[in-house]
């Protein structure tokens, strides 16, 4: 008997069935992490809020102690930091992996541990904070009986992409995958090392403010930078369908990040009572950032020549490509900060404000919305429901974040050189940033806005609203 | 050296350790195993028959 002929039909269908297989493997988990994600995104937006609207009306809320700035301001950084990009990072690293991996999720169930555990230490991270338990330590403010949480939390994640990655059954190691297995293997590291040098066993005067930003900066650039450049990696040649313009170049880049970014976080203590070599060392790795960043630029940019057009048809590109190019942007930025002649100026003041959000907004959360418009719709077999409201979410993130950084921008820079000025009071410098805060309020309605609608498409999406799709540009096709 | 003292410098130096070593092993198997030698069939490997090159995955909800 003659062996069935392989079409070219056949072997589509067999490769969709397999793609979806391994979506539908690991659909529980990832949905729970992001549905969590963007409930713990709306909670940062409302804190924000508060924050936010509490530098230019000082009055507001004032009879309630736990709206106070700093605890608000905490709470949110924990809301959005922990809450949304960690969550998401973690369930995108198991969908990515598992994809890239060609292999099905194993033990799905116990994700569902890790992400209890994440919720719940993000849980009592915020209300604790809320409730005056926060501590003086910049991002690791949740109080001492968080961390066993997260570290537990994280290791079952570490561990199940490990897990994915030895099954693999494509042999190729993307470069997705690079950044994605260095990130889930320096993150939990980074985090345990530096709660047990703050809290679990302290060290002593000057060594912890070199921890705490030695993680602090690390947070971006070894968990979240990684992930983000990877999905971006990931999602922008699969939606235009074109291979990376250089992948010798991605590669280059993965490594060089590698490199140099861990360098990077002391010149956050340029000018403070640190060894002058460390911040100078710790400036050199920033300017050396530039060859990675330039890499990445490069390579997406030229992906992207003669596609920009699909920006006005594909929501999850739109998204992506806006990251991306905030990604060169803030990254240029970091650099350049890292000098000594331009700290002087910028250091202390909202100008760093405006930065950190180009970096964990403009570009980490922009790339992760992508994600999130790209995956789910795999994940649940429907389209999103409404176009309207992806355009809404889009227009009002990128203005909001665009008027916050300008607004923020301009205000910290005049705001660094009055305070260099002996003459000028400091009454007359808060008088002067007032409008700019009122810029901060604006673009955080804004963007709250957005993240209302889309958290209504996502409870939309999962709640079976949206359209079924069995082909088109959104390929499914049903397991039988 | 107190013990305080000793806690965060073996934390260093064996942070260094680690990773220095995990790094060079990453590299040399990487080298070893082959993922270097053909890039552009590394660049379409997220690619397959039913999402190929040339056709876009992703478009607005009708």
């Amino acid at each position: 008997m003659a062996p069935t002929a392989v079409t070219p039909e056949f072997d589509r269908e067999r490769a969709a069935a397999e793609r979806a297989g391994i979506d539908a493997s690991c659909r529980g988990p990832v949905l729970y992490f992001a549905a969590s994600a963007a409930f713990w995104l709306l909670v940062g937006s409302a804190l924000a809020l508060v924050a936010s609207v509490k530098l230019h009306t000082p009055y507001f809320l004032t009879g309630i102690p736990e709206f106070t700035f700093g605890r608000a301001r905490m709470a949110h950084l924990q809301a959005v930091s922990i809450g949304w990009t960690s969550m998401v990072t973690m369930g995108g690293c198991v969908w990515m992996m598992c994809r890239l991996c060609r292999t099905e999720l194993i033990y799905p169930k116990l994700l569902f541990v890790s992400g209890t555990l994440w919720n719940v230490g993000t849980l009592l991270a915020v209300c604790g904070i809320l409730l005056g338990g926060g501590q003086s330590v910049e991002w690791l403010d949740a109080p001492p009986y968080c961390p066993p949480f997260f570290i537990a939390g994280l290791g079952l994640v570490s561990a199940w992409v490990a897990a994915t990655f030895r099954r693999r059954r494509e042999p190729h190691v993307y470069v997705t995958q690079w950044y994605i297995l260095a990130a889930v293997f320096w993150f939990p590291w980074l985090y345990t090392v530096a709660v047990f040098m703050i809290y679990w066993s302290p060290a002593t005067g000057v060594v912890q403010p070199i921890v705490n930003w030695w993680f602090n900066h690390n947070f971006l650039g070894l968990w979240l930078t990684p992930v983000a450049v990877g999905t971006a990696y990931y999602l922008i040649p699969k939606i235009i369908g074109r291979p990376i313009h250089s992948y010798y170049l991605s590669i280059t880049g993965f490594w060089a990040l590698a490199l140099f970014y861990s360098w990077a976080g002391m010149h956050h203590l340029i000018g403070g009572p640190i060894p002058a070599w460390l911040s100078t060392a710790s400036t050199v790795g920033s300017v050396m950032m530039f060859i990675p960043v330039i890499a990445v630029g490069i390579n997406h940019h030229m992906t992207m020549r003669n596609h920009f057009h699909r920006l006005k048809y594909s929501p999850a590109l739109r998204f992506t490509v806006f990251g991306a190019i905030a990604y060169t942007w803030v990254s240029f930025q970091g650099s350049v900060e890292s000098l000594k002649d331009f700290s002087e100026v910028a250091h202390f003041t909202h100008y760093t404000v405006a930065h950190a959000h180009l970096g964990a907004y403009g570009f980490v959360s922009m790339i992760y919305f992508g994600l999130y418009y790209y995956m789910i719709p795999r994940l649940t077999g429907r389209e999103w429901a409404s176009s309207r409201l992806i355009r809404v979410h889009f227009w009002c993130a990128a203005v909001g974040i665009t008027i916050y950084f300008v607004g923020l921008s301009i205000g910290g820079w005049w705001q660094g050189r009055m305070m260099n000025n002996p003459d000028v009071p400091w009454g007359n410098i808060v008088v002067y940033l007032k409008p700019h805060f009122l810029s901060r309020t604006i673009a955080g309605v804004l963007m709250t806005v957005g993240h209302v609608a889309f958290a209504a498409l996502l409870v939309m999406n999962l709640a079976g609203w949206g359209k079924k799709r069995t082909g088109g540009p959104t390929y499914f096709v049903e397991k039988t | 050296m107190n013990p305080a003292t000793f806690a965060v410098l073996a934390v260093v130096i064996g942070s260094v350790v680690l990773f220095g070593t995990a790094t060079v092993l990453a590299l040399g198997w990487a080298f070893r195993d082959g993922q270097f030698d053909n890039l552009d069939r590394g660049a379409a490997s997220i690619f397959g028959p039913d999402e190929p090159v040339g056709e876009p995955t992703d478009a607005f909800p009708e």
